[in-house]
């Protein structure tokens, strides 16, 4: 169940309707960042099958790493066994991954008002780390995010651009 | 990701890396790179060989880069990729760390 509508930072023409189960590929992984390697060979499969181009195969990639480490890091505090379920499906153009978990949610919510990358004044007054949001804003061509029931759900949605 | 180091003229440091600078790669080269920050005066960072580069990548390059930057020094960033230099410019990170092409041009720089 979704406790809230999406949130105002996530850009897109809205929650993209998410298929049902017998349509839609699925994996499902243990909370560790050594888990990264699986979903990246599992998405390049797909982006071999839809022929992407190097550009989208990039911010798929980039933005699937920046999601699971904010799952794993933050949201879970890098403890592992917990879930992280990540569906795949094609709809319109679109390439979308919706990530779901249980945990708490994480920065997302608390960066929502500064969730564009902020000008740093200098080299030394940057606070290492924090550009996760900002790489996902730039690279998927559209973001929702749902608080659900004991968890959060993450839809990315890459246009597809073949060769 | 692989990282190798070549000594230039006028106490420059220039540091290879070669693969993929995501959370994996990033650990690889975290210990080396802040060795060479501990030591390093101008430190030239190439990037001509890396294919990826994620927020994790982002922090193994800024945090040694501070470091360097602490001690009086200064650190270039050379020949990123397309989409390499796309996450520079997403994050601001080209806004506090200089970018060039040319290798000359990077060099004149840090001296």
């Amino acid at each position: 169940m979704i406790a809230s509508a999406m949130l105002p930072f996530f850009e897109g023409p809205g929650l993209p309707v998410m298929p049902t189960e017998e349509s839609q590929d699925l994996l499902v992984l243990d909370s560790r960042l050594t888990e990264l390697s699986r979903v990246q060979s599992w998405a390049e499969e797909l982006a071999d099958e839809l022929n992407l181009n190097q550009k989208t195969r990039y911010a798929i990639r980039l933005c699937l790493e920046e999601a699971l480490a904010n799952i794993v890091i933050h949201g879970y505090r890098s403890e592992s066994g917990h879930p992280v379920v990540i569906r795949r499906w094609f709809a319109e153009g679109t390439l979308f991954f919706a990530i779901e978990d249980e945990a708490t949610p994480f920065a997302l919510e608390a960066d929502a008002a500064g969730a564009d990358a902020q000008e740093p004044a200098s080299l030394e007054s940057l606070t290492p780390g924090g550009n996760g949001i900002p790489l996902l804003r730039h690279f998927a061509g559209s973001l929702a995010y749902e608080r659900l029931d004991g968890g959060n759900r993450l839809t990315m949605g890459f246009p597809v651009q073949p060769f | 990701m692989t990282l190798s180091t070549e000594s230039m003229d006028g106490d420059i440091t220039r540091v290879l890396l070669d693969g993929r600078l995501d959370i994996e790669g990033a650990a690889a080269i975290d210990l080396r790179m802040n060795v060479l920050a501990g030591s390093a005066k101008f430190l030239l960072i190439d990037l001509s060989n890396v294919s990826f580069l994620g927020s994790m990548g982002l922090r193994s390059i800024v945090v040694p880069a501070q470091a360097v930057r602490r001690r009086g020094g200064k650190v270039a960033l050379l020949s990123p990729v397309p989409m390499v230099e796309e996450v520079l410019k997403a994050s601001n990170m080209d806004k506090v760390l200089p970018v060039f092409h040319e290798l000359d041009a990077a060099v004149a720089t840090l001296r």
